[in-house]
């Protein structure tokens, strides 16, 4: 009982000491901290209560300088110390003092019983979020070539992640790498009341796949939204001085100048400025510079604007201020979940946005052409209404989208006004081209003239002595105004089923009239007698453009598009299809009498293997320009777009081909498959396409495994092998190709900050015996008749080098030579595609990826290219003669590429 | 014993090697920094600069310099590659590449000193520096020969039927004195004097071979020189705030300068030898010309940011913007535009890996048609560099510089020059005819630049 007395004694006196004690170490925390807060203007929390720290210990993380230089230590010593916290990062333990060069271990021994270290947490949890999932939003950044926009969107999601519980099936079917599968069997749990508490929860959900739960988990939270904060503002900017492609370079640089008699006529004056590249002088085409800006408040708000200077064309300074708005784009919007009689969600965007629906038949606008499109793994689509920066200009549709959702029901509304570059030709024959004229189809310029710098150009070239050659058809900028109006209508009946329709019309105030054959083949070709000649079967798919002109219901001004889409999921099978048609002479409401497309995929999902299969059928007529399902090669290949700019009227109608972003008509069956067959071996990818171009009905098999073997975790061999055919199905030879290529590679992860990738390809190529190749070889004095089929060969051996000085600082490089003649390689350099061809060259590049603090990126790459052009086929062609030398110094191209790119978040 | 035989080495070879482009022959280059360090982050140092000679940059940055004494040197490579190509067509008479018929490396001289001290009276910081420095040069080397079409079947180069030079040599070399003050290591303002003094020398010369005059002896050496001095003062203003330990701001500004210039163009006063036509009336006369003694350096006026974040490497990231007013040299040239961005990383062992990269223009005038225009060039520039102490004093920043640009040019020495069928072994395959602008060169240049600068502090 006294032992009791005296405990309460003790307490009741010591207590108040007690009390006064932490209360003064609190005032005295509180202080530190303050003054800290002064000094880096950064809020900083602890993350335990100051009552730990001990009286008599400083702790590093809170003492103010003057209190470090208080130890006996030097005030430099004291200045590292401050500075260390600072500059470089808040101090885990005491031992990091000997991070600090200044300090050795008698001087951390004499400060080990002075000092303490109490545990901080950043309180910027948009700055911790970005560092956690860092490794994902450069991945995405690495992709933002193919997804072109969609990376700003899966990026938001990353940093704000959306409740799983909540989200809608397309919502979660939007996120990369998730399929159809996944995501039924997450509907399917909550459809039973069920709620999804963790990850280690979603991972368990039945049918759901491993890398289906692995890849949705970072874009959503389960219980507790991980970050509070709610405004976050991204810029980018991005300097690329990357050349024009050479096919591009060809097109620039074709003369423009046709001279009586025949074009292939060696009398031709050899004049630089007769084609656009020397009379634009493009040698000195300014670099392409994009400034991209985006604010949001959580996912509800959205803004964005871009203002993106394509290569050679004039700086955003240069431009006026109509220009400026036509030629930038951007957006408000606003998506939020309605309580109003039930669940709804709403999405409303004006200005830029962009619109998919279903495969793509219909509606997805993009500037960019993406083969085997397949809409699964790193090929998605994005489906509905999202806000659009990206570089598409063409094809971007501006004004006013509605997207909304509740329970069975999307019903989605869009508006666009916009105006779109063209191709005009002169058809009222006035001798010039204007407003009156029409337009032949929609085309996206690899540089973006300005109307009076073609003009002029034009005048020019008209104007040259003795050409024959009259420019009467042309791209013009903004030349055609477009209005759309359309919108999607789905229902689902239950969960991972649906049926939609999706339509639009695009009304235009000039005519789309697309001559007779051949009137048409004259109005392309300048030649008379090249027309006749070069004029092949593939041409139809020009001839088969769409016309508001019909002779059966008379003229029109609009252009009608629309089809139904669907999807099911059965057990571990999704199957999903589109059908569309576009309205020419048949009916609105009569199916299959119309130009018609359709795509149907099964797609079939195991733990270890998935096995899609997908059946396309797009007719020639069926020119929609919105249509982007997957095709093996875009429209206009092999036509006259491709194979003779040299003969065209107007050398920048190749354009029509090269940015082409329209799938080809063709039909096909297409199988791809991913196995991992044991702990070791995967084959990481493996499809088989078997399809006919409509145009000219050739066939086309091709072929392509990647097997890789992972003996431990710090050894890949991968190897590759591809297979292609295009041949007719009769005795024209001439027509079949044949490609093979076979790759090796090898993967070490040297260290936990070194990686090396070494690697050799094969590949050969059998051609059919055109003239052109066997009369121009390398050798003097070959034969000149067609003799047999050519086998071309080549190859390739690179070596690429990744090393982390640490997480914050990256260096990436890579080298490789190759050499063939006809045979070219698809080489992947860190975040984009280089087409390496030619006889032979060399290459390196490297890329340095700094990440400055937690909201600044930069990174820097270099690329230097060395490769032989036509030095052959210069000596052969100028006129050599037969005594006397004809030597040229040099006739490889070397090519310097800077690329800078800037990020800030915020 | 090594690193002070490595300084002394250093200290030996305490000049500036340049070579600089024939473009630049006449109208001179602008050097924009003397510092390696600065040099390796993208010459972005309007706020983040802290070295001496990034006071040459914003005298501000003068201001912050802690040490009492300092001196600075740099040494410096500059490699310029000159490649020059005609077109060349294919059978359809397209034109589809280039093929270089002429390039030229070269190496030149020149150097830079500075010395500063530094003195503080109770808040205020005061310094002032002296330095030594060329400002823009005019160094340009070009060779090439003119060979006969003989054939080589005799183990034998075809012969040589002409040299053509065209040298230009010289420097506008400027003393400076700066003054900077700061107020407790948070704003200061800084200004920079500079007597600018030089000449420049050029002659363009053809060269027959002596096979050439004995085949024709008619044939008389070209030879056409342009000497001029030039005389100036400038005035360079800069600001700089910390606004705290991470962030600064920094702004500059050199108004333009109007140079006093004397001298002969091929025995013409310059202030009469008219360089081109600028204007024209309405019946396309040309009314106002540019003379070879018009010489000016346009106003520049330049802003920059520097932040030091936290890392877990010491960073410093800088970003500058320069406006240049060009149209103060020509009428013809735009104002533009510079960008300038850099970053220094400092790993653990404290040595400095630093990048770079910097966006600038520059212009070149041709005639056509009677008229001059003149067209835009950019330079884009990839740069990265690092650091060490050589001694206890003494410090040694090593910075690459890649840049690189393309244009068009006429050539240099027409080819109708040369049409004697005397010269040639079968004139009968030669059709020599002057390549206007309808068919201009493609010159493609590289400039490697490897600098080192060594301060020493105390």
């Amino acid at each position: 009982m006294n032992k009791l007395f005296l405990g309460l004694l003790f307490f009741c006196l010591v207590m108040p000491l007690f009390a006064e004690t932490k209360e003064e170490l609190d005032i005295k925390h509180k202080e530190l901290l303050e003054e800290y807060n002064r000094e880096k203007n950064k809020l900083l929390i602890p993350k335990f209560s100051g009552a730990i720290i001990l009286p008599e210990k400083l702790d590093l993380n809170t003492a103010s300088y003057e209190e470090i230089k208080s130890l006996p230590i030097t005030s430099e010593q004291a200045e590292d110390i401050f500075d260390y916290r600072f500059f470089h990062q808040f101090f885990k333990s005491i031992y990091d003092l000997r991070e600090i060069e200044s300090i050795d271990q008698v001087t951390l021994n004499k400060l080990k019983p002075l000092v303490s270290v109490s545990h901080y947490k950043d309180k910027d949890e948009a700055a911790q979020r970005r560092d956690e999932i860092y490794y994902l939003i450069e991945r995405l950044g690495s992709n933002e070539g193919l997804q072109e926009g969609m990376s700003d969107v899966w990026e938001d999601y990353l940093m704000t992640p959306r409740n799983i519980n909540k989200l809608t099936f397309s919502d979660i079917l939007n996120l990369p790498n998730v399929s159809a599968i996944d995501v039924a069997a997450i509907i399917n749990r909550r459809a039973i009341g069920d709620t999804i508490s963790s990850y280690r929860d979603l991972r368990h959900s039945p049918g759901i796949s491993y890398y289906g739960a692995k890849n949705i988990r970072h874009y959503v939270y389960y219980k507790e939204q991980p970050v509070t904060r709610k405004m976050f503002v991204d810029y980018q900017m991005k300097y690329n001085d990357s050349p024009y492609p050479d096919d591009a370079l060809e097109m620039f640089k074709e003369s423009m100048i046709r001279y009586e008699g025949s074009s292939s006529e060696p009398s031709t004056p050899e004049i630089k400025k007769q084609s656009y590249w020397g009379f634009f002088n493009m040698e000195s085409d300014r670099a392409s510079m994009l400034n991209k800006l985006r604010i949001r408040y959580l996912n509800e708000w959205k803004a964005g604007c871009i203002f993106n200077t394509s290569k050679g064309e004039e700086n955003i300074f240069k431009k006026d201020n109509e220009d400026i708005l036509k030629d930038s784009k951007f957006y408000v919007g606003y998506e939020k979940e309605l309580d109003l009689l039930g669940r709804n969600f709403l999405k409303i965007y004006a200005g830029n946005y962009r619109a998919t629906f279903g495969e793509g038949l219909v509606m997805e606008n993009t500037d960019f052409y993406s083969p085997r499109k397949t809409g699964y793994g790193f090929n998605k689509r994005i489906t509905g209404i999202i806000p659009d920066i990206s570089r598409t200009q063409e094809y971007a549709l501006r004004g006013i989208a509605l997207d909304w959702k509740r329970d069975n029901l999307n019903a989605v509304f869009f508006l666009s006004k916009d105006e779109k570059d063209a191709v005009v030709y002169d058809s009222n024959n006035n001798g010039k081209l204007d407003d009156d004229d029409d337009v032949l189809s929609y085309i996206t310029m690899t540089r973006r003239f300005t109307d009076d710098e073609l003009e002029s150009a034009e005048e020019y070239f008209n104007d040259y002595p003795n050409n024959y050659n009259a420019v009467d058809i042309a791209p013009r900028k903004d030349a055609l105004k477009e209005q759309i109006i359309g919108g999607h209508l789905e229902y689902s009946p239950f969960i991972g089923t649906h049926i939609g329709m999706t339509g639009y019309e695009a009304v235009y105030n000039r005519d789309f009239v697309v001559p007779e054959t051949d009137e048409l083949k004259h109005l392309l070709i300048s030649d008379p007698e090249y027309a006749e000649e070069k004029w092949k079967i593939t041409d139809n798919e020009i001839s088969a453009l769409y016309s508001t002109r019909s002779d059966e219901i008379g003229d029109r001004d609009y252009r009608r598009v629309y089809g139904f889409d669907w999807r099911t999921v059965l057990n571990n099978t999704s199957i999903q299809g589109e059908y569309a048609e576009l309205e020419v002479d048949g009916s609105i409401f009569k199916i299959g009498d119309d130009p018609k497309a359709i795509i149907v995929s099964a797609y079939t999902q195991f733990e270890n293997l998935y096995f899609l299969s997908m059946y396309r059928d797009y007719d020639l007529e069926f020119d929609n320009p919105y249509h982007r399902s997957f095709s093996e090669s875009e429209r206009f290949d092999d036509t006259v777009f491709e194979k003779l700019t040299y003969a065209l009227n107007n050398t920048l109608l190749t354009d029509m081909y090269l940015n082409s972003a329209q799938p080809s008509a063709e039909k096909g069956i297409y199988f791809e498959t991913r196995y991992q067959f044991s702990r070791y071996f995967t084959i990481t990818k493996a499809y088989l396409d078997i399809w006919e171009r409509k145009s000219d009905a050739r066939r086309g098999i091709r072929f392509q495994g990647k097997l890789e073997f992972k003996p431990i975790h710090q050894i890949r061999l991968r190897g590759r092998y591809k297979h292609q055919i295009k041949r007719y199905d009769d005795d024209q030879d001439r027509g079949k190709s044949q490609a093979d290529e076979y790759e090796l590679g090898f993967l070490f992860y040297l260290s936990n900050f070194d990686k090396i990738i070494l690697g050799y390809v094969y590949g050969t190529v059998l051609q059919p015996p055109y003239l052109s190749i066997l009369s121009n070889p390398a050798q003097a004095g070959a034969p000149d008749m067609a003799q047999a089929s050519t086998l071309g060969n080549g190859d390739m051996v690179y070596v690429g080098y990744t090393h982390n000085f640490n997480k914050n600082l990256k260096v990436i490089g890579a080298f490789s030579f190759w050499q063939g003649h006809g045979v070219s390689f698809w080489d992947f350099e860190d975040i984009e595609l280089d087409f390496d061809q030619e006889d032979r060259g060399f290459k390196f590049w490297f890329n340095v990826h700094s990440r400055i603090s937690s909201n600044l990126f930069l990174s820097i790459k270099y690329k230097y290219k060395q490769f032989m052009t036509r030095e052959y086929e210069f000596r052969d062609y100028n006129d050599i003669p037969d005594e006397g030398e004809y030597y040229f110094q040099r006739v490889e191209r070397k090519e310097n590429i800077l690329r800078l790119q800037l990020d800030w978040k915020f | 014993m090594k690193r002070f035989l490595l300084l002394i080495l250093l200290l030996l070879t305490m000049h500036n090697l340049y070579s600089y482009s024939i473009l630049e022959s006449e109208t001179g280059n602008y050097i924009t920094n003397f510092d390696a360090r600065s040099s390796a982050i993208g010459s972005a140092i309007a706020s983040g600069g802290n070295n001496l000679f990034d006071a040459l940059t914003n005298p501000a940055n003068l201001g912050f310099v802690q040490d009492k004494f300092g001196c600075q040197f740099t040494a410096l490579v500059l490699k310029d590659a000159d490649n020059r190509s005609l077109p060349m067509y294919n059978s359809f008479d397209a034109y589809c590449d280039d093929a270089t018929y002429v390039s030229n490396i070269n190496y030149f001289e020149n150097y830079a000193f500075g010395a500063y001290y530094n003195m503080k009276f109770s808040d205020i910081n005061s310094a002032v520096s002296v330095i030594y420095r060329p400002f823009m040069n005019f160094d340009s080397h070009y060779f090439e020969e003119v060979r006969n079409n003989q054939n080589s079947d005799y183990n034998s180069y075809p012969p040589i039927i002409a040299k053509n030079y065209i040298d230009s040599e010289g420097a506008i070399n400027t003393l400076s004195i700066l003054a900077a003050l700061t107020y407790k290591d948070f704003v200061s303002c800084g200004i920079e004097v500079s007597k600018l003094r030089g000449n420049s020398d050029k002659e363009r010369s053809i060269i027959w071979s002596d096979q050439a005059l004995e085949k024709l002896g008619t044939l008389t050496d070209t030879t056409n020189t342009l000497t001029r001095d030039f005389n100036a003062f400038q005035i360079k203003v800069g600001g700089k705030v910390k606004v705290n330990r991470r962030l600064g701001f920094g702004i500059a500004f050199s108004p333009k300068i109007e140079f006093d210039v004397t001298g002969d163009k091929d025995g013409v006063d310059v202030e009469n030898a008219v360089y081109s036509y600028t204007k024209f009336d309405s019946l396309d006369n040309p009314t106002d010309s540019l003379l070879y003694s018009d010489f000016y350096s346009p106003m520049r006026l330049r802003a920059g940011i520097s932040y030091e974040p936290r890392n877990i490497m010491r960073t410093y990231f800088n970003c500058d913007i320069e406006y240049t007013k060009w149209s103060d040299v020509n009428s013809l040239y735009d104002d533009e535009l510079s960008y300038y961005i850099g970053i220094e990383h400092r790993l653990k062992n404290r040595i400095p890996i630093r990048l770079g990269f910097n966006y600038q223009t520059c212009y070149s005038l041709h005639e056509h048609s009677g008229k001059v225009f003149a067209d835009k060039v950019t330079i884009p520039t990839f740069t990265a560099g690092t650091g060490f102490t050589l001694l206890e004093n003494f410090n040694c920043d090593i910075s690459f510089e890649f840049s690189n640009r393309q244009y068009e040019a006429l050539d240099l020495f027409m080819d109708s020059f040369y049409d004697y069928d005397e010269l040639w072994e079968y004139p009968q395959y030669l059709n020599l005819q002057d390549r206007n602008w309808e068919n201009p060169d493609t010159v493609k240049e590289t400039f490697i630049n490897i600098q080192s600068s060594i301060s020493f502090k105390w």
